[in-house]
């Protein structure tokens, strides 16, 4: 039986990869009402919580 | 709105996963049980968090940000009174009868404790119930990327109905609950950051306390009198309506959310879902109502934000994709557009996973072939998840041709809803009630539900005998619909029981409480008993009230 802490996981760290590289080479992108990075703020926490996730499903196998 | 690369990617990486999950979930599929119950396999946690997660699907999203810009933190309600209190008692007390009961899904235990003909009530308009309500979110799906994103109407309904076909076809109701659980962590992180954004540049709560009028802020002052508060509703015609007929009606005899406690692997599992669920429950309203509120006071900030008309009115239901759009570039964007994908998809795959069970144990097992080989009922399960997504298209394509017979149907769904719970607690609670009594209880829970609508008139609507009494608004009406209901259906019940012959004691053993061993719970440290953990979540449940008192 697989745990469903490793495919989410993998799915949020990749998530978290793109939005964070968006953040880093399109660091100029902001929409109308806001002066905040969102997109590597957001990125960050996603790779976190990702690993997190990832390892929980380790320690539990 | 314009989406980029990066967001289509974001979008496509999401369609990738779930179906993923549902492949890789095929192989656990061998019976029929399997298929359409999960077979008592899925642990506690992520039961809990599907439980939560089926009912947040994108109507529900879009329309508490919309309500919270329309009525304010009042809004929390729907969480705090309406839904709170129902998931403690559907976990602490009906659970054991749910679960430890031979029935596998809702109706049938209507069947073991009751009759045939009580439960053929509760199935056939339950299966209708829930291919018309994925319907009608899948149109509101629809129109919303067609007029936010340029996408075609077919287009968005098709692909977003196919995906959720394929993982459910291919790993059943254990690939549904598993993927409501990466769609919950998606909503999350997807709508937390926009509720952070927009209510710390509204100048965080104080910041909106200030610019909105005071009774935007408090969530029960002004509830003495209906005509002092937006939604146009009393304290008892909230607390008895809503936090009692209809979350109860909802939460504890709902199969869409019943199914995924009894999906879990065992007893206290079952009964700790909803409990467990019942914590980030009571969150959802900082994601969800708390945007909407920012909204209005952004509008009143001169900073080039206002809500969008329609019709000389203001249009709530596009507050969350305006917010989106002023505050989200490309990236988090699509991320947001994925994330309503992701609750509209939720919502749609409990919808066809509580549809195949019901058709196929309810519907076909109970009427149509009873005694088949178990493969036979598998194949079935199986058709009947591809012939409610189909139905479910066709009714998205009715909403567009016929908006008034949708507003009809769900109008009569309400009906026949409001008093099904009386017919829950005294099947579950007294063991006199009879078969006869509980069918014709509801009947006539359902026909005072409708004189109650016909005699009354809110907002226009209703009326249609007469008019006896004006509410100031629909909510408050339909409240009072429930109320109604749910008496007829209490009292009339008990009366034809009484007049009827009760079952034997013994057939009533496992359904019924005084004729059934409770689990128990000793040895088992507090936090993972029911008992205690209820009294946290009840807690914290009423310090939330208090805070925004």
């Amino acid at each position: 039986m697989w745990d469903l802490r490793t495919p989410s996981g993998i799915f949020f760290v990749i998530l978290g990869l793109i939005l964070g590289s968006q953040g880093v080479f399109a660091s100029g992108a902001r929409a109308a009402l806001t002066t905040v990075n969102i997109n590597l703020y957001v990125g960050v926490t996603m790779i976190a919580f990702g690993g997190i996730l990832l390892w929980l499903a380790k320690r539990a196998s | 709105m314009t989406l980029t690369i990066a967001d289509y990617v974001i979008i496509a990486l999401y369609f990738a996963f779930v179906i993923g999950i549902g492949w890789l979930l095929r192989k656990r599929v061998t019976t029929s049980a399997d298929f359409l119950t999960s077979a008592h396999s899925v642990p506690l946690w992520i039961t809990s968090l599907a439980f939560v997660s089926t009912n947040l699907g994108a109507q529900e999203l879009i329309g508490m940000c919309a309500s919270g810009a329309k009525y304010g933190i009042m809004t929390s309600h729907f969480y705090w009174v309406g839904a709170i209190p129902a998931m403690i008692f559907v976990g602490v007390f009906m659970m054991p009868f749910y679960y430890g009961s031979r029935a596998r899904s809702v109706p049938e235990y209507l069947k073991l404790r009751f009759d045939e003909k009580t439960r053929g009530f509760n199935a056939i308009t339950f299966a209708l119930m829930t291919l018309f309500s994925s319907g009608i979110s899948m149109y509101a799906l629809g129109l919303l990327f067609q007029l936010l994103l340029g996408w075609s109407f077919t287009a968005s309904v098709l692909l977003s109905a196919v995906i959720v076909l394929i993982y459910t076809f291919l790993g059943g109701l254990t690939s549904a609950i598993y993927n409501e659980v990466l769609q919950f962590f998606l909503i999350v992180l997807g709508f937390a950051p926009l509720a952070i954004l927009a209510v710390v540049k509204a100048g965080g709560w104080e910041g909106m306390a200030a610019r909105l009028p005071e009774v935007m802020t408090s969530s029960w002052r002004h509830m003495g009198n209906p005509a002092d508060n937006p939604m146009g509703v009393e304290v008892f015609g909230m607390v008895a309506g809503l936090g009692f007929v209809l979350s109860f009606g909802y939460w504890c005899t709902n199969y869409l959310v019943v199914q995924r406690a009894m999906a879990a692997d065992s007893m206290s599992s079952a009964r700790l879902t909803p409990l467990v669920g019942a914590f980030p429950k009571m969150f959802i309203p900082f994601i969800v109502i708390l945007p909407g509120i920012a909204a209005m006071a952004l509008a009143k900030m001169a900073i080039g934000f206002e809500i969008p008309q329609k019709n000389g009115g203001y249009n709530y239901d596009m507050v969350l994709t305006v917010l989106m759009s002023k505050f989200y570039p490309s990236g988090m964007l699509g991320v947001g557009i994925t994330a309503l994908m992701a609750s509209f998809m939720s919502g749609m795959a409990g919808n066809v996973t509580a549809f195949n069970t019901v058709w196929t144990y309810d519907i076909y097992q109970g009427h149509i072939r009873r005694h088949a080989p178990d493969s036979h009922y598998l194949w079935v399960g199986r058709m009947s998840t591809i012939f409610g997504v189909a139905l479910s298209i066709g009714a998205a394509y009715l909403a567009t041709l016929y908006n008034n017979l949708m507003d009809l149907l769900q109008l009569v769904f309400g009906f026949v809803n409001a008093p099904l719970f009386a017919t829950f607690l005294l099947g579950m609670f007294w063991k006199r009630a009879t078969g006869h009594g509980a069918f014709s209880g509801l009947l006539a829970g359902t026909a005072a539900a409708s004189l109650t609508h016909g005699l009354t008139v809110a907002e226009g609507k209703g009326g249609w005998l007469g008019s006896v009494h004006v509410f100031p608004s629909t909510m408050a009406q339909n409240f009072w619909i429930a109320i109604f209901a749910w008496t007829a259906c209490f009292v009339v019940t008990i009366f034809i029981s009484m007049a009827t012959r009760p079952r034997q004691e013994g057939e009533l053993k496992g359904l019924v409480y005084g004729l059934t061993e409770l689990p128990r719970e000793e040895g088992v440290r507090w936090y993972r008993r029911p008992g205690p953990l209820a009294w946290v979540v009840g807690v914290a449940c009423v310090v939330l009230n208090l805070i925004f008192w």
